[in-house]
């Protein structure tokens, strides 16, 4: 019974990543703007709230160290697509190559090559009094650090926004129909951009989640693709804010399952587990992209004085 | 070939990125003079400088080209590492089974079966594309975690050579290596396999039916489709295509440079691939040009470190820069 | 119709890159009047009109509303000058019901919540006041056009605009449901609206405007009131000195005197029993029998949507129908490809040039021989004699004024009207029985339509066959010997040209047959 509560726990644990990561992507994609640096930003995310946590000895402000970092590739990607109209993909192929080389340059210049890395310390639990008491479900749920009330507060939080307020009714026509939404005063950059930002920002954080929750450390590749599983992860929620929360909670399953699975029998060659995540993906994908909903102007910049072919 | 003005906005991205950068390694307390030097120059200081360039410019242009084909069907092959991974292993396989094959005979084979198992890890993700109308992005990316995983199988299998301190395999017979070109410094044939794969390409894509139907798929899949281009056959064409050039990739590594499977040997040649790609903006005949260049800069990245204690990332910042600044500089000619 | 000019447009100047598409026009708009803003494709209509709801941005002049100048930046400040616009392709958002599309952008009573009940009763008083029922609550992309149109009507009455411009809006519609438009614009006028109507038809304009401008090649030529108006004012003001209107096509008062069609001989194209279902299960084609004979022109009219491009698109061979065969010049050709098809002497004119029928990223000699690209003399099959597509590339540039910097020009640089010339020169490149074309004049400027018609009267000439598809029923009129009216996928009737007849065509457009 404890190692289902256990089991349960983790995969909680191990879904913000994907939640902040996947609500970012969403929320830019909504407007259009289909963000694919993700992996560039989380590694960034990953490193510079790790090199800030170390150097300030406070994760709060590592965290907002990742928040900024992230926010920057995110204006950098509205402003190259949305202003200057540089291709989509291109550009966040090139955002994803600098957050690489970034991750790795800056520990090694702030710390140098050592065979022992610094550590930080993790961030604490956050009981909820009381109710994190409930046997099975308390622990569960409210048993958990800041991030994973965060995350599901956030999608709640967009999936009420993009649905039930004006804003959000202007922000998904951005991404429906740029052209419709500006002919009737819908301030589309402004959407693009704020979207962007917003985006960037939550992707970073997922980033810095990494070392401040898992490892207590920065190491290269320690993303492990989950900014790109972001991206299927997206697709898969249908750009909806609670399918993509749901969704999220099948990666970090899929996630705990191959480690719990490696630490209780050697019997099957750890590799194939090691491939258990990207597999399964591939094997949703299968199912559920024919029918997926897409933005219909994702990817697809817009100009007002574009003459129609 | 190329008038000399259409180069001049690649020089200026260059002397900006390095100018940006040079700011930064100054700030940083490193003498920029030594470093740019080191950079630019140790390919040609020395005969080994050279053919290391020559090394690195082998795999660093099939993988651009790898991600180059496709992309002139409007697809984004970003699986070029796992193409290349599993295509090593294919080399290794055959290199490892047959030992008693003589040299003619093993080394094709060898080769062979690192373009067909680079073929076949592209045909999976093209396939799903086919089939499913997977996007081919996430497919390739995906499909690169799970060779990572193999090639851990496979070095750390009944191949796996104990005496190493690091996952690797046993060398394969010698009658499967690569003739060299050169013994000292050692530059192996593979460079002729990779020049004749530029020409391949460029004569397919510029001269051939198929190759006009690969770019105007690229250029607008639906209007290709009404005037009879079978689109999806042509997804799938410069998805293999791609797999097995990148396969080919692997299997000169393996054949001509380590003579085993190294867990590791497809360093960034991928990310690396994809920038001289988009510097080269798509273009089959600027690649080798572009991959040139950035072989010269990884080469003095190394040395760069080694002497100067500037980490290489530098350098990697360098060339993300140039291709941003190329970027930009067409929106400036828009203008 | 007032004396005082509810918005002055003074010496407007535009540039798109090199070229001008507006140079120092001036317009007036008197409240309470609905004035025409006449010409040709390319003329600059849209342009100016754009111009004024802030989706352009004028390079030089002055814009005056009630007497001040203003600064109309974005859609928003001409809003905000109770200016509105109803574009020629709708703006919609396919998903939304039709009371978000209306209030989308606007200020609402509920914004945290979305209730949008009050929203949706004040639309209800707009639909009763002005004749535009629509259900509220339906989702956009469910509903057919004209009912979509009224929605792009709603949004700006929603908004209170006391100006509205209105975008070639009875390209889509019958004729009955132009009259119908029409008497909706007169109740607003009457309520004190100015409305400028956009068109290239100058009878329509006779039925409906008090004032009438007419554009040419960005200028304005003259302005006139209805009563001093003409055909013959109009026609010359359109096009200028340089055509010769005697001998034209499109200005021809009778319809145009042909050869009559002798049927004897083996149709070029027959469709029998044609049947198109949808991969849903949806009917898109049913029951087509149609028969197109050497030397003739047989022209679909239809409301657009009615399945004029699924038609197409059978006939060009790019869809396999799923039931009924089809015949070319007496073989059975059912389920071949376009690429066998143009071989054996087909040419496609598609509708959406956009999608369907133009490579931006390609050059114009890529995009001139694309379906052809497998044949004689562009190639052997395998490799491809770029020397000769260069050549003949530029003799067709040549032909057909195509304004391009020459056969190696990206084509993302051409204009719209260009692109258009480039799918009619790649139509008549080869030796072509059957000329299968949809809309082929959209976008081009009154001279071009005129080349475009005298090529097409040639091909009778050689005993070629042509399907002529267009949603411009004048055009078929003038045009074609016979005419099939195609409802929700099915001929309802095939007219000869001696009952041709706009109101009887437009009864059939709207799904009535005619009692025997």
């Amino acid at each position: 019974m404890d190692s289902t509560v256990d089991f349960l726990r983790l995969i909680l644990l191990s879904m913000v990543p994907f939640v902040l990561a996947g609500q970012g992507t969403m929320i830019g994609g909504r407007t259009g703007v289909f963000n694919v640096a993700q992996e560039g930003i989380m590694l960034t995310g990953a490193s510079i709230g790790f090199l800030v946590s170390y150097l300030s000895g406070s994760n709060p402000l590592g965290m907002l160290a990742a928040l900024v970092a992230g926010g920057i590739f995110g204006l950098l990607l509205a402003y190259l697509t949305t202003s200057l109209r540089m291709d989509q993909f291109v550009i966040g192929l090139a955002l994803f190559f600098i957050g690489l080389g970034l991750s790795t340059l800056l520990p090694k210049l702030v710390i140098g090559v050592t065979l022992t890395p610094p550590l930080i310390p993790t961030i604490q639990d956050v009981p909820i009094p009381l109710i994190s008491r409930i046997p099975f479900v308390g622990p569960i749920l409210f048993n958990q650090n800041v991030l994973v009330y965060f995350s599901i507060l956030l999608s709640v939080g967009f999936w009420y926004f993009l649905y039930h307020t004006k804003t959000g009714l202007e922000l998904r026509s951005v991404g429906e129909n740029p052209m419709a939404a500006d002919s009737l005063g819908v301030n589309t950059v402004v959407m693009r951009y704020a979207a962007a930002i917003i985006g960037g920002m939550l992707i970073g954080l997922a980033g810095a989640y990494l070392p401040m929750v898992y490892t207590g450390t920065f190491t290269e590749g320690m993303v492990k693709g989950r900014g790109w599983l972001a991206i299927a992860l997206t697709f898969f929620g249908g750009w909806n804010p609670m399918p993509i929360l749901f969704g999220s909670l099948f990666f970090a399953g899929v996630e705990v399952l191959a480690y719990r699975v490696q630490v209780i029998s050697s019997a099957l060659p750890y590799q194939y587990l090691l491939m258990l995540p990207y597999v399964a993906t591939i094997l949703v994908m299968m199912v559920t992209f024919r029918k997926a909903r897409v933005p219909a102007f994702l990817g697809q910049n817009y100009d007002r004085e574009k003459r129609a072919l | 070939m190329m008038p000399v003005r259409r180069i001049i906005p690649y020089l200026i991205a260059i002397a900006a990125s390095f100018a940006a950068a040079g700011i930064f390694i100054a700030a940083m307390g490193f003498d920029v003079g030594r470093a740019y030097a080191t950079i630019l120059f140790t390919s040609f200081r020395t005969p080994n400088g050279f053919v290391q360039t020559l090394l690195k410019f082998i795999p660093l242009t099939l993988q651009a080209l790898a991600f180059t084909v496709p992309l002139s069907a409007g697809k984004f092959n970003i699986g070029g590492e796992g193409q290349m991974i599993v295509g090593a292993i294919g080399a290794a396989a055959v290199g490892i089974l047959f030992p008693e094959l003589p040299i003619y005979l093993l080394v094709p084979l060898v080769i062979l079966a690192g373009v067909l198992a680079g073929a076949l890890w592209g045909l999976i993700p093209a396939w799903l594309l086919y089939r499913f109308n997977i996007n081919e992005i996430l497919t390739t990316v995906l499909l690169n975690f799970v060779s990572f995983a193999l090639i851990d199988i496979a070095a750390t299998g009944p191949w796996r050579d104990p005496a190493a301190g690091h996952p690797t395999t046993i060398p394969i017979s010698a009658s499967g290596y690569l003739p060299m070109l050169i013994r000292e410094p050692p530059l192996h044939s593979g460079l002729i396999l990779a020049v004749l794969v530029v020409a391949a390409v460029y004569i397919f894509t510029s001269r051939t039916v198929s190759g006009y139907e690969l770019v105007a798929t690229g250029a607008n899949p639906g209007a290709a489709a009404v005037f009879g281009i079978n689109v999806r056959r042509m997804f799938v064409l410069s998805l293999v295509m791609a797999g097995a050039i990148a396969g080919l990739s692997g299997a000169i590594e393996v054949a001509g440079v380590q003579h085993r499977l190294i867990v590791g040997l497809q360093s960034n040649f991928l990310v690396l691939g994809l920038i001289i790609g988009l510097i080269a903006k798509g273009n089959n005949l600027a690649v080798p040009f572009v991959a040139f260049f950035i072989a010269v800069l990884e080469v003095g990245a190394s040395a760069m470190q080694r002497t100067l204690m500037i980490p290489v990332e530098m350098v990697f910042i360098v060339e993300a820069l140039v291709l941003l600044f190329v970027l930009l500089s067409d929106v400036v000619r828009r203008r | 119709m007032d004396d005082e000019a509810i918005v002055e447009l003074r010496d407007i100047r535009k540039s798109f890159d090199a070229n001008v598409a507006l140079d120092g026009v001036s317009l007036s708009l008197l409240r309470a009047e609905i004035h025409g803003l006449l010409g040709g494709n390319g003329a600059g209509k849209t342009t100016l009109m754009n111009i004024l709801y802030g989706l352009y941005r004028k390079d030089s002049g002055e814009i005056l509303i009630r007497g001040q100048k203003v600064n109309i930046q974005s859609p928003r400040d001409a809003i905000q000058h109770k200016i509105g616009m109803v574009h020629q392709h709708f703006l919609q958002i396919g998903s939304y019901t039709v009371l978000e599309n209306i209030v989308l952008g606007t200020e609402v009573a509920h914004r945290f919540t979305m209730n949008l009940e009050e929203e949706a009763r004040k639309v209800q008083n707009l639909c009763e006041r002005f004749g535009l029922q629509v259900d509220v609550k339906a989702t956009l992309d469910t509903l057919p056009i004209g009912t979509r149109q009224k929605v792009e009507i709603l949004k700006a009455l929603y908004r209170g605009v006391e100006v509205l411009i209105l975008d070639e809006p009875t390209t889509n519609l019958t004729p009955q449901e132009v009259d119908t438009l029409f008497e909706s614009l007169r109740e607003m006028v009457k309520e004190g609206m100015s409305i400028v109507f956009i068109t290239h038809k100058l009878r329509e304009v006779m039925g409906i405007c008090d004032r009438i401008t007419i554009l040419r090649e960005g200028r304005k030529i003259t302005s006139m009131l209805r009563s001093d108006a003409s055909e013959e004012l109009f026609v010359r003001a359109m096009v200028g000195e340089d055509m010769n209107i005697e001998k034209s096509v499109f200005f021809a008062r009778e319809t145009y005197a042909t050869a009559s069609v002798d049927r004897t001989f083996t149709p070029i194209l027959e469709l029998k029993n044609l049947q198109l279902v949808s991969k849903e299960g949806v009917p898109l084609l049913k029951d087509i029998n149609v028969a197109v004979y050497p030397g003739e022109i047989l022209g679909v009219a239809g409301v657009a949507g009615n399945g004029q491009h699924e038609l197409a698109e059978c006939a060009a061979g790019v869809v396999r129908p799923t039931g009924g065969r089809i015949w070319m010049d007496g073989e059975d050709v059912t389920g071949a490809s376009i690429a066998d098809l143009a071989a054996k002497g087909l040419a496609y004119i598609p509708e959406d040039r956009l999608h369907d029928g133009f490579l931006p990223r390609a050059n114009v000699a890529q995009n001139l021989i694309l379906g052809y690209h497998r044949l004689q003399p562009y190639s052997d099959g395998r490799f491809i004699d770029w020397k000769t597509v260069f050549q003949k590339s530029r003799e067709f540039i040549q032909e057909y004024n195509i304004k391009t910097g020459g056969p190696q020009d990206p084509g993302g640089n051409l204009s719209g009207g260009n692109i258009q010339r480039v799918m009619i020169a790649r139509a008549f490149s080869m030796p072509c029985k059957l000329l299968v074309a949809h809309n082929p004049t959209r976008g081009l400027d009154i001279a071009s339509m005129d080349f475009v018609y005298r090529k097409l009267l040639e091909r009778k000439n050689r005993r070629n066959a042509t399907l002529l598809i267009s949603e411009d029923l004048d055009e078929l009129m003038l045009m074609s010997d016979r005419i099939a009216v195609i409802y929700r996928g099915q001929i309802l009737d095939v007219l000869e040209r001696s009952r041709f007849d706009k109101y009887t065509i437009g009864r059939l457009m709207s799904g009535i047959r005619e009692v025997a």
